[in-house]
């Protein structure tokens, strides 16, 4: 008992003279040189990764840039997308096959308007008709067939490919150049599927 | 100065997690301090175990590289730094003594039933006589028990971080340690013994 307690004690006394044995000096100074080397290899690499950085924001930016034009076209002529926006059927006359619904303003602004219009129809006719010859993009005038409707709760707008001598039907008068020329109106139709008012795309 | 005390601040403030990430980050400064904590555990484990310092120098060397290319390898949720890095010191000494020499397959049963070489008191032992016949007794040791007497004994570690840094369970450190010092006993008793003879 008294050796392995004499054993303790030594290993005791060489643990403390070997614990206060220190690393070689001479070894810290390579070992800063090999992770100081690590801050040269990564600042290589980073050139590369700046320009992917940079390729990435720029293409971030044009589509950011693409998007607010979109969206400032859009707010500019709510109306002239919504007519894009619509699907055009094959020259067909029935203004039936409903797409796009109008906002509430919207419907009353082209009822009140398409009232008001009575007074002076023949000058409204007239316009129409300038317009598809001049090939404009303008307001919707009311169509004079449209007269003694109830005012529309609710308007779609409808595009159609028609001939110019289709808008006799609809009580307008087209221009003889235009008379078989095909051209492209969007129609304001009531929720009870009668249009109210006509519009010449082209 | 301001270099002074950068690095008394990397050395006292920082943990080995954070010193490892800067080190990674091409900080020499965080690498000099980690070594500054940890390179003599590492150093000593090699020197006691190789019992040669250009070799404990050299398996120094590469277990402070390992921090930098092993960066997987340390997982600083998983256990001390000091750990890993006498663990990987310990993987090199082994890996060296492999390509030496043949280690000679140490047998558990066989080291548990080393015996003694001779019996008693030793009063009249002089303490430096003590010392150095341990310090040769240790040399004598098979490597996988001197390992664990200088993790235990000298560098004061607890069993589990022993048996971490060994990666055998803590139970085997602890018969390893037994064993070891039962045959340093043995070889302090016999010289004791034979320093008595030779005093009368």
């Amino acid at each position: 008992m008294t050796t392995d307690r004499e054993l303790e004690e030594i290993l005791a006394e060489i643990g403390r003279e070997h614990r206060a044995m220190g690393a070689p000096q001479r070894l810290e100074a390579a070992l800063r040189a090999a992770a100081d080397s690590r801050k040269d290899a990564i600042g290589a690499r980073k050139p590369r990764l700046t320009w992917a950085w940079a390729t990435a924001a720029i293409l971030l930016a044009m589509i950011a840039a693409s998007g607010v034009i979109w969206q400032t076209r859009k707010g500019e002529s709510p109306q002239h997308q919504q007519a894009r926006s619509v699907p055009a059927p094959e020259a067909t006359g029935d203004p039936r096959p409903s797409a796009r619904t109008t906002t509430r303003d919207d419907a009353a602004a082209v009822s009140a308007r398409a009232r008001k219009a009575g007074a002076d129809r023949a000058r409204l006719q007239e316009a129409s008709t300038k317009q598809a010859t001049a090939n404009s993009l303008d307001e919707f005038v009311p169509l004079p067939a449209s007269e003694g409707l109830p005012p529309a709760a609710e308007l779609s707008v409808v595009r159609i490919k028609l001939r110019g001598s289709d808008l006799q039907q609809y009580g307008l008068d087209a221009p003889p150049d235009a008379v078989a020329r095909t051209m492209l109106a969007e129609f304001a139709v009531g929720e009870d599927g009668l249009p109210r008012a006509i519009r010449i795309v082209r | 100065m301001f270099e002074r005390l950068r690095r008394r601040r990397l050395e006292g403030e920082l943990s080995d997690g954070e010193l490892h990430r800067a080190a990674l980050a091409g900080s020499g400064e965080a690498m000099a301090a980690l070594y500054q904590r940890h390179g003599g555990l590492v150093y000593r484990f090699s020197l006691q175990m190789s019992r040669d310092a250009a070799v404990a120098e050299e398996i120094t060397q590469e277990v402070f590289l390992a921090l930098l290319t092993r960066i997987d390898r340390f997982d600083a949720g998983r256990g001390a730094l000091s750990t890993w890095l006498c663990g990987i010191a310990r993987r090199q000494f082994w890996k060296r003594l492999e390509q030496n020499e043949s280690a000679g397959a140490f047998d558990e049963e066989s080291a548990a039933e080393l015996e003694c070489p001779t019996d008693g008191p030793a009063e009249i032992l002089l303490r430096h006589e003590a010392v150095a016949a341990v310090r040769a007794g240790m040399d004598e040791l098979p490597a996988p028990l001197r390992e664990v007497v200088i993790l235990c004994a000298l560098e004061e570690m607890s069993y589990e971080q022993a048996a971490q840094v060994l990666a055998v369970p803590v139970g085997t450190v602890r018969s390893r340690l037994h064993r070891a010092k039962a045959r340093l006993a043995g070889l302090l008793r016999g010289e004791m013994a034979d320093i008595e003879r030779k005093r009368r």
